[in-house]
C-alpha cells in the first residue's frame, strides 16, 4: 500500500480555495462568514492535535492507551449529546455514556475481532479510525433521537397524560414516542445505505482505496462498516433514550421540566 | 314530613355513600400552586360510591386542577388525596389509576385510526383481562351515534365532538368505576350530551367526579359545587 503525501506548502496553499465560498458570503451576504473562519481554524488545530497524539498511540500500539482513547472519544460525544439535547448535564451524562460504550463496542469488537481476525484486539490501526466512524454516527443519531423523542413528548403532552390515565405504565406510555424518534434517528443511516456508491463514493471505501488497496477489498470494508455503524446507531439511539427517561420523568410519569436547560 | 326524610336520606347519602364503604376519592386540604400563583388552597373533597358529583365555577379556578392531582399529573404542594381508601403516593399511582376512567375535555388521541386507537389501552399489562370488552365496540358506537366507518379514519381527522364520544366509550370499556369527566358533553349537540349523560348517569356503581357547566349535567347530579377563585371551597 502507497499513499501519497500531501506537502505542507501544497496544503497551505489549498487553503486558498476557501477565498470562493467566502467571496460567495460577501458577495450574497451570508451572514456566517465569523463562524465560517471559526470554524475552519477550530478543524485545523483539532486535527494538528489529533494528528500528533495519534502519532504518539499508533507508534506505542498499546491496548490499555488505545483503550483509553476510546473512552475519551466516548466522552467527548456524550458531553455534545448532552449539551445538543439541552439536557441537564449531572443527570445525564452517566447514562448517556453507558449507551454510546454499550452501542460502539459490540459492533467494534465484533469488526476488529472475528471480522478481521486480528490478534490484538485493540490494535490501534483499526480500533481508532472504526470506533471513531462508529462513534461519529451515534452521536449524530443519538442527537436526533432524543432530541425527536422529547420534542414529541412535548408536543404531545396531553395524548402521553391521556394513555397514563388509561392505565399504561411509563414504559408502555413511551412506546409510541421511542418508536417516532428511532424512526427520525435511523432513516438517514437506512437512506445512505440504499444509496451507497450511487451518489457518492462512502468515506471509509475511499480512505482505503487511497491507501493503496484493490477497489473490492475497499468495498467489503464499506459493508462492513456499513452493518457496524447500522448496528451501533440501532443499540445506541434506544440505550440512550431508554436510559435518559430514567432521569427525565418523575416518580408519577410525568416530564419533569427540570430535566432539561432549557 | 316526607320531604324531611328525603332530605335525610340524601344527606346520608353524600356523608356515606350509597353502599356505606370507604370515599371514592378523597382530597383533604389540597395546596397547588403554580409557580407564584396559589390555584388550590386547601381544598378538600369526599366522594362517595356511586355519587355523581359536578365541579363548577369561573374558568381559571382550578376544577380542572382537581381531577388532575387525583390522577397525578398535578403533585400538590400539600394535603392528601385517597382513592377507595388509599392514599395516592408515587408508588400507588400506577394502580389507582386503574381504578379511575378519565376523559378530558378535548381528548388528544395521537396517530393511528380509531380502530387502533380503541384497541390500544387493552394492550397495557392493566388491560389485558378486559379485551373480550372490545366485543361490544360496536354496540356503543352505535349507543353514541358514531359509524362504524369511522373506525378506519385516522383519528387526527375526527371531529371534536367524535372524539369526546370515542374517548367516552373508550373510558366505559375499561370498566372503571370512577370516572372524572372534564367537560364531557362541551363539544357534543343537546341530543348526543344527553345520551351521554343518561348512560354514566344510570350505573349507581358508577361513581362520577365532573367538571361541566352543562346545566343537563347540573340538574341531574347528586351534588354541585361551586368552586371559587383559590379554590378554598370544600367539597364534602
Amino acid at each position: 500500500m502507497h499513499t501519497e503525501e500531501i506537502g505542507l506548502w501544497a496544503l497551505s496553499s489549498y487553503y486558498a480555495l476557501l477565498i470562493i465560498p467566502l467571496g460567495l458570503m460577501i458577495w450574497l451576504r451570508i451572514p456566517i462568514i465569523g463562524k465560517t473562519l471559526s470554524a475552519v481554524a477550530r478543524m485545523t488545530l483539532q486535527l494538528l492535535f489529533v494528528g500528533f497524539y495519534l502519532q504518539i498511540v499508533f507508534s506505542l500500539n498499546s491496548p490499555w492507551i488505545n483503550g483509553l482513547w476510546l473512552v475519551v472519544m466516548v466522552a467527548v460525544a456524550d458531553f455534545s449529546i448532552v449539551r445538543g439535547c439541552g439536557l441537564r448535564l449531572r443527570r445525564f451524562l452517566f447514562p448517556l455514556f453507558m449507551a454510546l460504550v454499550g452501542g460502539t463496542a459490540l459492533p467494534l469488537l465484533v469488526f476488529v475481532g472475528p471480522l478481521l481476525n486480528r490478534p490484538m484486539l485493540m490494535d490501534a490501526q483499526y480500533v481508532i479510525p472504526i470506533g471513531g466512524m462508529i462513534l461519529g454516527n451515534c452521536l449524530r443519531a443519538d442527537i436526533i433521537g432524543i432530541r425527536s423523542f422529547y420534542e414529541a413528548m412535548n408536543q404531545r403532552e396531553k395524548a402521553f397524560l391521556y394513555t397514563l390515565s388509561q392505565g399504561a405504565r411509563l414504559h408502555e406510555a413511551i412506546r409510541p414516542y421511542l418508536r417516532h424518534a428511532c424512526r427520525a434517528a435511523l432513516l438517514p443511516t437506512v437512506a445512505t445505505m440504499a444509496t451507497i456508491g450511487l451518489v457518492a463514493l462512502p468515506g471509509m471505501m475511499t480512505g482505503v482505496i487511497l491507501g493503496g488497496a484493490d477497489p473490492m477489498t475497499a468495498i467489503k470494508y464499506q459493508i462492513s462498516i456499513m452493518i457496524a455503524i447500522f448496528t451501533g446507531t440501532s443499540i445506541t439511539v434506544v440505550l440512550a433514550i431508554l436510559m435518559s427517561v430514567r432521569g427525565s420523568f418523575g416518580p408519577y410519569g410525568i416530564l419533569d421540566p427540570l430535566a432539561f436547560r432549557s | 314530613m316526607r320531604s324531611m326524610k328525603r332530605l335525610e336520606a340524601e344527606r346520608a347519602t353524600c356523608l356515606h355513600g350509597k353502599t356505606g364503604s370507604a370515599p371514592a376519592i378523597e382530597m383533604k386540604n389540597i395546596v397547588v400552586r403554580f409557580e407564584a400563583k396559589t390555584v388550590l388552597d386547601g381544598f378538600s373533597l369526599r366522594l362517595m360510591p356511586g355519587e355523581k358529583l359536578v365541579l363548577t365555577g369561573e374558568s381559571g379556578v382550578g376544577k380542572s386542577t382537581v381531577l388532575k392531582c387525583i390522577l397525578g399529573f398535578v403533585i400538590p404542594a400539600e394535603g392528601e388525596i385517597f382513592i377507595q381508601g388509599k392514599r395516592l403516593t408515587h408508588d400507588s399511582v400506577w394502580t389507582l389509576r386503574t381504578l379511575l376512567s378519565y376523559v378530558p375535555q378535548e381528548p388528544e388521541l395521537g396517530d393511528g385510526t380509531l380502530h387502533e386507537w380503541f384497541r390500544s389501552p387493552f394492550f397495557f399489562r392493566a388491560n389485558t383481562s378486559l379485551r373480550n370488552n372490545l366485543d361490544r365496540l360496536p354496540g356503543f358506537l352505535e349507543r353514541f351515534s358514531l359509524s362504524q366507518e369511522l373506525l378506519h379514519k385516522e383519528v387526527g381527522a375526527l371531529s371534536g365532538g367524535e372524539k369526546q364520544r370515542a374517548a367516552l366509550i373508550s373510558a366505559i370499556l375499561l370498566e372503571r368505576k370512577i370516572f372524572l369527566l372534564d367537560e364531557p358533553t362541551s363539544a357534543l349537540d343537546s341530543k348526543n350530551g344527553k345520551k351521554v349523560l343518561e348512560f354514566l348517569f344510570a350505573n349507581p356503581d358508577v361513581s362520577i367526579l365532573a367538571v361541566s357547566h352543562d346545566h343537563a349535567f347540573l340538574d341531574e347530579a347528586d351534588r354541585v359545587v361551586e368552586l371559587s377563585a383559590r379554590g378554598g371551597k370544600n367539597a364534602y
